[in-house]
């Protein structure tokens, strides 16, 4: 169909499809941006994270049983474990727990290697700070995760 | 190519005291920081007004040592690392790698488990091609095509996001299986994005595919014949536009891929409309892939029966994918160790970055950039 | 004193007409500060609309819905530092930027807003126009080339190129549109004001004249102006992923704000000339149609309608925006202006003031929606190569307007020519 092709050029249609194409999606419903500080998403439960020891509900004590398989499976080699052996019950006692946040990839390979479900990345994603030494985090800010400040204008 | 670099610099090298408007030659420099060149590549180019002479092709400013990393971490520690070679497709690249794994540990993965990883692989490469779209189309001029390829990738990303808990470094597979099973009302996301894209394919065909400016700045530019593609080593989409009907899905099939029924688009003449047209088709046959693998999906085991630690026994071994780039390999040595004794990636964008001499010789400055993105390159993948 | 002033607002001619210095001056500062305003509106105009077409939002921070996003950018390219580079030839580099906006703001010496309302109406009004547009081009090149590097040169260069030769296509189709203005009286004119009234006096607008010719014409004029003014889809000189990035490489902060202020104005400058030429300028919908009192009655609540509508618009996306404390400021500022926009609004029912502010609606209107087809334009169109661009503008354009002169032509005096044939026969 030559003379169908020759209209088609020459009255420009395929210019026109693509106008209507980018003029239909004006529509306010098709916006999909988040206006990311006031409106925050929630991500998936399975989502990498913000690491943190958990506590057990009941107790309120950690899970963590100081064995070290996060650190041996950690390709970065960041975590280290303390302990010392509790003279009564023999067993393992947690007593420094440091982990490099800067160097973390979130592969989630420690998460995967606890054997206590102990070690949780979370899916905590804010994760700025002003400084690098902040982002080693001790034992305590692995338990209940960085404290922010949170500001109200 | 040259050897140290020593591509002049500059006319004033070459015959000191003349202007570069005496010259017949110009050399430019399209520099490692440059909004087209896809990551960090440095392209020098020897022009004659318009015309292009020569191109060199300086690489290696994101080379971060990837296969070194790999002699000094154990075999599942290396997984991670390879989502960041082509960080914009990582799932594939777990996938070549973990088979390669399997292959000398001669492991049988569940079936369950090989269609989780057929599904995510054909999301993986949807999501490839939308960003390969959106770019291509954003140096060639059109700006609003990259928004809406996006908005379309994002509903893929968060079924990774919920899968594996990433959205681009996914680390989704594990050697031997997957370590997650899917998650509560994956078979419905999944099947609600499928849907999602079909009719936006469509559109991109509306916006693009017609408009006479793209056919006009697409055919004829770039062009690449099938025997150039065989003896340069190009694979994939570059090597299915010339013509040549060579899929390692279908090939040499891995993974369950010949459960599936799929086609596989050639192009006819090389150019980048060519090229254009078999990736856009290729996202059709995905989601037909998808769709069959989700309906199939078996019950049954997630990981087959491998040791904690890992040792494969001694040997070499070479397994290679179709990945949205190309053909993705990975040649892996072991000594019985713990510790991989050598893995070496064959990166498809490495390999047909090569042939780009060749597919700008004679065409103009501006069909360059066009063929930088008709490549379809991540430097991640060229430099590791 | 006094009398001056409303001895003024009763007269029916334009400043430079009446030789009236005081009026004249005063209509060019008055003209300037709404070009400029408009450039500044445009700016956001442009970048909320693309972000729409785009499925996003565009600025919404500075401002609500980010309409002080202009001011913001505008006080930031003032403050950024002055870089002259140290082998560019000085003089060139600095009156370069200032020549691009002289040539932009002097074309707009002789758009006719409305009947009275031009600062002066030349009898060469639109020769005049397109030649101050062609020194653009002239100072393109002389940022080009006082760059003193090879980028900035060849993008002079091209863009020098592709402008010259859009220009043809353009002068052609004016050329058409011009020979209309003499079906009615015999004697064509170059006055923009004549050109308007004649298309009032003939009962249409020149692009349905002797259709499709005229609309031919139009058509060829709309694309001409689009390479003209250095836009998408013909924006290779100054787009950013191609490998030279254009003449204004080497300039920053004001100077280069003087570019993008030049191109806008340029834009609204030849959209005036469109909107003159083939879309009956200040005119409104069918005046000859739909005529008499209660008709124009009517057309005269265009303005305040569309202020109404804006102003609701605004009000709608007060209610609808999220009451959280941060965005306090933001709906203030919503609500301040739909309150402003539906005050001017009420305002512009009043008689009087529907009277006179008509004309210029309207012809803002046109002018507005050829605004919106450039935005259009830029997020729709991938962009042509330069050869490809030169082949349309010589290949393609010329000989269409050529063919469109010369059956106008034909057209036109066909009641004296047929005679003629007749009586050969």
């Amino acid at each position: 169909m030559k003379v169908v092709a020759l209209l088609r050029k020459v009255f420009l249609l395929d210019l026109f499809a693509g106008l209507a194409v980018t003029f239909r999606h004006q529509t306010p419903g098709a916006i999909v941006t988040e206006q990311y500080p006031l409106e925050r998403p929630t991500l998936a439960p399975r989502y990498r994270g913000q690491p943190k020891l958990v506590k057990d509900p009941l107790t309120g004590e950690i899970l963590c049983n100081a064995c070290g398989a996060c650190a041996l499976a950690c390709p970065e080699k960041l975590i280290t474990v303390e302990s010392e052996r509790d003279p009564q019950t023999k067993k393992k006692v947690l007593t420094g727990y440091r982990f490099d946040l800067s160097r973390c990839m979130f592969c989630g390979l420690c998460e995967e290697a606890c054997p206590t479900e102990a070690l949780d990345l979370t899916p905590e994603y804010e994760l700025a700070l002003y400084s690098r030494e902040g982002m080693v985090f001790e034992r305590e800010q692995m338990e209940n995760g960085l404290q922010r400040k949170v500001y109200e204008k | 190519m040259t050897q140290n670099n020593k591509f002049y610099e500059s006319v004033e090298e070459v015959a000191p005291g003349r202007t570069f408007l005496d010259s017949s030659e110009l050399v430019i420099n399209m520099g490692p920081q440059h909004p087209s060149t896809h990551g960090v590549l440095r392209v020098i180019l020897k022009l004659d007004g318009e015309k292009v002479l020569g191109l060199d092709c300086v690489i290696g400013y994101l080379h971060r040592g990837v296969e070194k990393i790999a002699e000094n971490r154990t075999w599942a520690q290396f997984n991670p690392y390879v989502d960041r070679l082509d960080y914009v497709a990582a799932v594939s690249n777990g996938l070549g790698y973990c088979l390669a794994v399997e292959k000398l540990l001669a492991v049988e993965v569940p079936k369950r488990a090989q269609y989780l990883r057929v599904i995510l692989t054909e999301l993986n490469r949807l999501a490839s091609h939308q960003v390969w779209l959106g770019t291509h189309v954003l140096d060639i001029g059109a700006v609003t095509p990259l928004f809406y390829a996006f908005r379309d990738r994002e509903l893929i990303l968060e079924v990774f996001e919920k899968y594996c808990g990433a959205r681009l470094t996914t680390h989704a597979f594990r050697i031997g299986g997957c370590r997650w099973d899917a998650y509560e009302g994956f078979a419905e996301e999944v099947r609600k994005t499928c849907d999602f894209i079909v009719p936006k394919i469509a559109e991109y065909g509306e916006l693009i595919t017609g408009n006479r400016i793209w056919v006009e700045r697409t055919k004829g530019v770039g062009v690449l014949s099938g025997d150039d593609c065989k003896a340069l080593g190009v694979t994939g989409p570059m090597l299915r536009g010339a013509g040549v009907r060579w899929d390692v899905r279908k090939a040499q099939p891995y993974s369950s891929y010949d459960d599936f029924e799929f086609d596989i688009p050639i192009g006819a003449a090389g150019d980048t409309f060519d090229r254009y047209m078999v990736r856009l088709e290729e996202m059709r046959q995905s989601i037909r892939i998808i769709r069959q693998a989700v309906d199939g999906l078996p019950e049954g085991p997630l990981m087959a029966k491998v040791p904690k630690m890992l040792k494969p026994p001694a040997g070499e071994v070479y397994q290679n994918i179709e990945a949205p780039k190309g053909e993705l390999g990975y040649y892996v040595v072991s000594d019985g160790g713990p510790q991989p004794y050598r893995v070496r990636v064959r990166p498809p964008s490495f390999i047909n970055l090569q042939a780009l001499e060749k597919m700008v010789k004679g065409q103009l400055v501006a069909d360059v950039v066009a063929v930088i993105g008709t490549l379809d390159i991540v430097l991640g993948e060229v430099d590791r | 004193m006094k009398q001056a002033l409303f001895g003024y607002l009763q007269s029916k001619v334009t400043p430079g007409e009446a030789g009236d210095m005081l009026w004249a001056t005063i209509y060019v500062l008055l003209v300037f500060a709404g070009v400029a305003l408009a450039v500044l509106f445009m700016n956001w105009f442009e970048r909320k609309v693309m972000a729409h077409m785009q499925v996003r939002m565009g600025p919404m921070r500075v401002g609500p819905h980010g309409l002080l996003q202009p001011i913001a950018d505008a006080l930031k390219l003032l403050l950024k530092e002055d870089v002259m580079p140290e082998k560019s030839d000085k003089l060139v580099f600095w009156f370069a930027p200032v020549a691009v906006c002289m040539t932009a703001f002097t074309a707009m010496l002789v758009v006719p807003f409305g009947r009275a309302h031009a600062i002066t109406d030349m009898n060469i009004g639109v020769v005049f126009m397109l030649g101050v547009s062609s020194l653009s081009v002239l100072s393109i090149m002389m940022a080009g080339w006082s760059s003193n590097s090879h980028y900035p040169l060849l993008g002079g260069l091209r863009a020098g190129a592709q402008m010259v030769s859009y220009e043809i296509a353009m002068g052609l189709a004016v050329v058409s549109a011009v020979m209309l203005t003499s079906m009615s009286t015999g004697t064509g004119s170059l006055s923009m004001m004549e050109i308007v009234n004649q298309q009032f006096q003939q009962g249409r607008w020149f692009a349905f004249s002797f259709f499709p010719l005229g609309f031919i014409g139009f058509v060829v004029f709309a694309i001409a102006m689009v390479a003209e003014t250095n836009r998408a889809p013909f924006d290779l000189p100054e787009a950013e992923s191609e490998l030279v990035a254009g003449y204004m490489t080497e300039y920053s902060g004001f100077r280069w704000s003087l570019f993008f202020l030049s191109e806008y104005t340029a834009m609204i400058a030849v959209s005036s000339i469109a909107v003159t030429l083939w879309l009956g300028g200040w005119l409104r919908p069918f005046p000859n149609l739909l005529s008499g009192h209660r008709w124009d009655l009517a057309f005269s609540w265009g303005p305040a309608f569309v202020a109404l509508a804006t102003a609701a618009l605004c009000f709608f996306y007060v209610i609808k925006m999220s009451s959280i404390r941060a965005m306090r400021l933001n709906r203030l500022g919503l609500a301040a202006l739909a309150a402003v926009l539906g005050a001017l609004g009420l305002l512009m029912l009043l008689p009087p003031v529907a009277s006179r502010i008509q004309d210029i609606f309207w012809f803002s209107i046109k002018v507005a929606g050829f605004m919106y087809l450039y935005v259009w334009y830029r997020t729709t169109f991938p962009r042509y190569r330069f050869d490809q661009l030169m082949k349309i503008g010589w290949k393609v354009l010329l000989p269409v307007s050529l063919g469109v002169v010369v059956l106008t032509a034909l057209v036109g005096v066909r009641h004296e020519l047929l005679p003629l044939v007749w009586r050969v026969r």
